[in-house]
């Protein structure tokens, strides 16, 4: 398997590189986050907010733009371009499943994308001396583990939506909408520690803390090891839970799909 | 006489074309109502911590909220579709057709294509404006109203400027999903008070890509806030900004040479 992923990364590799500046504008989709975090520093100018200081403000968005770095997705526009042009029948014919294409493409995107992320990421966090990371090894592990949690949260959740293409012309909107209950569920726009009680209560039965919020907080506040053994079960589940709807919709999916005009 | 007739006709085609396509009208719609929502909780959730935003109240910056989505709406509208179809016929070579017509190419290729579901957007900002006037009971006299309706026309023509700019760009470089993507993303920064941002980035969403002038400033005309200055600097600009992108299309299309012939 390892094998095939490397050949499949090599490829993607080579189609990212001719693209470069393309990918250097995508990093600009990353740009609402720090817009968030210069409108959240104007109000704990004057004084904690919730109890997040400034410097924890720049130290949650700053770890929250790595984790949305390596969590970014795009495989459901990918299959629905495909199942709209009918190009996913000669990928149906290999005797890999499609996951795998974008799964490699995925990951050997991240190593381009980190190579500018991690830079800026760590002069801002160097440059700023009221930010404050946890770096003791127990909590890097813990986030590693997360953020592997966090990924496939956010990728198997994304390609599900795009398995609608099989079914509707109107998946772009499916899309979108995960999107935009990622942007405020997740803690994109606002560390969901910034949100009213009860709706933080209810959040934490659904999936969206642990695509973001909940390995950012590992590295920068912390989590009680209660709540970081809740999280770690709340994504096993979820993760779970996701693939075995993608597999029954999978299935399902083949049966009925048949390439357009061709 | 001509062009007011035109535009009539592409409305009409316009309309029978978004009826062809039922399910996709409803869904864009749909999406507007949802994005709407995102805005206000993105803008509201600040409130839940502080009474003012860059000395702005909750009242004042729905109003921001609402001019944001309404300005959404009229990209969805008009600017976005008549774009792609820009960049579409310069990519297939089909933007000659345009050129050959006895029109003002730039009217056909601005104005050609409308997409009714960018209503909804528009409703939506109506109504919370009505909303955070009721919020802040206050109602804006003749005078104000006028302003405002004059401020926010500055600002959408400074807006369709920047996407005529675009447009013309395509001439040269073919794909400019980069320009729009950086275009969206410095956007997204229009649904706070400009007074949120400081130095740097302030200067920059005024003067350079003057964000400020489609949300913040008209939100202030219509609060009864707006400094007679910044009046001033929005004709300058927008005919300035709107003179400069006419005369780069104009160059752009005297550079045009057909695609593959």
């Amino acid at each position: 398997m390892l094998k095939k992923y490397l050949s499949l990364g090599k490829v993607s590799w080579g189609l990212m590189t001719e693209y470069r500046a393309q990918i250097l504008i995508w990093m600009l989709a990353s740009f609402l986050m720090i817009i968030m975090m210069i409108v959240w520093l104007g109000i704990s100018a004057q004084g904690a907010v919730n109890g997040y200081s400034s410097g924890d403000f720049i130290s949650y968005f700053m770890i929250g733009w790595l984790v949305r770095t390596i969590t970014a997705v795009w495989s459901s526009w990918e299959l629905d371009y495909q199942v709209r042009q009918g190009t996913l029948s000669s990928l149906l014919l290999r005797p890999i499943h499609p996951i795998h294409n974008e799964i490699a493409a995925n990951l050997t995107e991240k190593v381009l994308r980190l190579l500018i992320v991690l830079p800026i990421m760590a002069a801002v966090l160097l440059l700023t001396p009221a930010t404050a990371l946890r770096l003791d090894a127990l909590s890097i592990l813990a986030f590693l583990l997360a953020l592997a949690g966090a990924w496939m949260l956010v990728f198997l959740s994304d390609y599900l939506v795009g398995m609608l293409s099989f079914w509707t012309s109107q998946t772009s909107a499916f899309i979108n909408m995960l999107y935009g209950l990622r942007l405020v569920f997740s803690g994109i726009i606002a560390p969901l520690a910034m949100f009213p009680e009860s709706v933080q209560a209810a959040l934490r039965w659904s999936p969206f803390p642990y695509m973001l919020n909940f390995p950012t907080n590992i590295l920068t506040k912390g989590l009680a090891p209660g709540d970081l053994m809740f999280g770690f079960a709340a994504q096993l589940v979820w993760v779970g839970v996701l693939l075995a709807v993608m597999r029954l919709v999978w299935k399902r999916a083949m049966r009925s799909y048949s390439a357009v005009g061709a | 006489m001509r062009y007011p007739k035109l535009f009539a006709l592409f409305l009409k085609s316009s309309l029978l074309v978004e009826l062809e396509y039922r399910s996709n009208f409803i869904a864009q719609a749909l999406m507007g109502v949802f994005w709407a929502v995102v805005t206000f909780v993105s803008v509201a959730l600040f409130f839940q911590h502080t009474t003012m935003l860059g000395g702005w109240s909750y009242g004042q910056a729905l109003v921001i909220v609402a001019l944001f989505t309404m300005t959404e709406g009229v990209t969805q509208m008009f600017l976005e579709p008549n774009l792609q179809r820009v960049v579409a016929m310069v990519r297939d070579g089909t933007m000659d057709f345009v050129l050959t017509k006895p029109v003002n190419s730039q009217f056909i290729a601005t104005l050609r294509h409308v997409r009714f579901s960018g209503a909804t957007n528009l409703m939506i900002g109506a109504g919370l404006i009505v909303y955070a006037m009721a919020q802040l009971s206050y109602a804006p006299g003749a005078t104000q109203l006028a302003l405002f309706a004059l401020m926010f026309g500055l600002g959408m023509l400074m807006l369709y400027s920047i996407w005529l700019a675009m447009s013309a760009s395509a001439f040269w470089f073919v794909k400019i999903d980069n320009m729009q993507e950086l275009f969206r993303a410095l956007w997204d920064t229009a649904r706070f008070p400009i007074s949120a941002y400081s130095g740097v980035l302030r200067a920059l969403l005024t003067f350079v890509l003057p964000v400020a002038f489609m949300t913040t400033f008209p939100a202030q005309a219509l609060l009864g806030l707006l400094e007679p200055e910044t009046l001033v600097i929005a004709v300058g600009l927008c005919a300035l900004l709107f003179f400069l992108s006419m005369h780069f299309w104009r160059r752009a299309i005297g550079n045009y040479s057909s695609a593959s012939s």
